[in-house]
C-alpha cells in the first residue's frame, strides 16, 4: 500500500503499516519506533503524538489507495488516556475505527498497544479533511 | 415544545462538550455556531460531538451535514429536530 495518502514526510510519519483493513477506516496499523524517529530525540515520545499516530494510522486506512487518498489533519483530541510513554525498539499496534462523521469532520477511537499486548494509550482522535 | 425536552436538550449539549456553563443560562433561540452575541460558539469538532451526542441519547442519526447545520441551529432547532424524528 502505498504511503501516499498521508502528507506527512519523516520525521512526522509514525504510522509506517497497515497490518489489516476491516473496512473505511476501521483496522489496524503498525508504527516501529526506532532511536531515529525524531520524537524520540532529547525528552523521548510526547505523549501528545500518540493522538497524532492514532489520527494517522485512521487517514492511512481511510486513504488506501495513492489516487484515492484523503488528506487530513488532526483537529481535536478527546477522552485520551496514556498509560505509558512508548520508547526506542517499540514496535506498537494501532486499532482504530470510526465514531462519527459529520461532513468532513470525522471521529475516531483508537487503542495503542505493544508488543506484548500490553496498553500504551486508547483515546479519540476528530480529524478534518483537506488541509489545516 | 416541551420544556422537558429543552432541558434535555441543554443538559445533553454541556454535558457532550464538557462546557462549565449552567444549562439553564442557555437561551432557547440563540445560536448554537459561530460568534454571535449570546451564542456558545462552538465550531465543526463540537457539532460532530453532538451528533454522537444525540445518536446516544436520542436513539436519532444525523448523517447529512446540511441537516446537521439546521438542526443545530439552536435550542429550539434542535428540540423541533427531535421531536420531528420521534414522531
Amino acid at each position: 500500500m502505498s504511503f501516499q495518502p498521508l502528507p506527512h514526510a519523516f520525521p512526522f510519519r509514525f504510522a509506517d503499516a497497515v497490518l489489516e483493513r476491516t473496512g473505511p477506516a476501521v483496522g489496524r496499523v503498525r508504527a516501529s519506533l526506532t532511536s531515529n524517529t525524531e520524537a524520540l530525540r532529547g525528552a523521548g515520545f510526547p505523549a501528545a503524538i500518540l493522538a497524532e499516530l492514532v489520527a494517522q494510522s485512521a487517514l492511512l486506512l481511510q486513504g488506501g489507495d495513492a489516487a484515492l487518498g484523503k488528506k487530513g489533519f488532526l483537529a481535536g483530541i478527546s477522552d485520551f488516556v496514556v498509560a505509558r510513554l512508548p520508547a526506542a525498539g517499540d514496535v506498537l499496534t494501532i486499532d482504530v475505527a470510526i465514531a462519527g462523521r459529520l461532513g468532513d469532520t470525522v471521529k475516531f477511537d483508537g487503542v495503542v498497544t505493544d508488543a506484548e499486548g500490553g496498553a500504551v494509550a486508547r483515546g479519540s482522535v476528530t480529524v478534518k479533511h483537506g488541509r489545516a | 415544545m416541551s420544556d422537558d425536552l429543552k432541558k434535555r436538550v441543554k443538559e445533553l449539549i454541556v454535558r457532550q462538550l464538557k462546557l462549565e456553563v449552567d444549562p439553564a443560562t442557555i437561551a432557547d433561540d440563540a445560536p448554537l455556531f459561530g460568534d454571535a452575541d449570546g451564542g456558545l460558539g462552538l465550531d465543526s469538532i463540537d457539532a460532530l460531538e453532538l451528533v454522537l451526542g444525540v445518536e446516544k441519547e436520542f436513539g436519532i442519526k444525523v448523517q447529512d451535514e446540511e441537516v446537521g447545520v439546521k438542526a443545530f441551529a439552536s435550542v429550539n432547532a434542535l428540540c423541533e429536530f427531535v421531536r420531528q424524528k420521534a414522531a
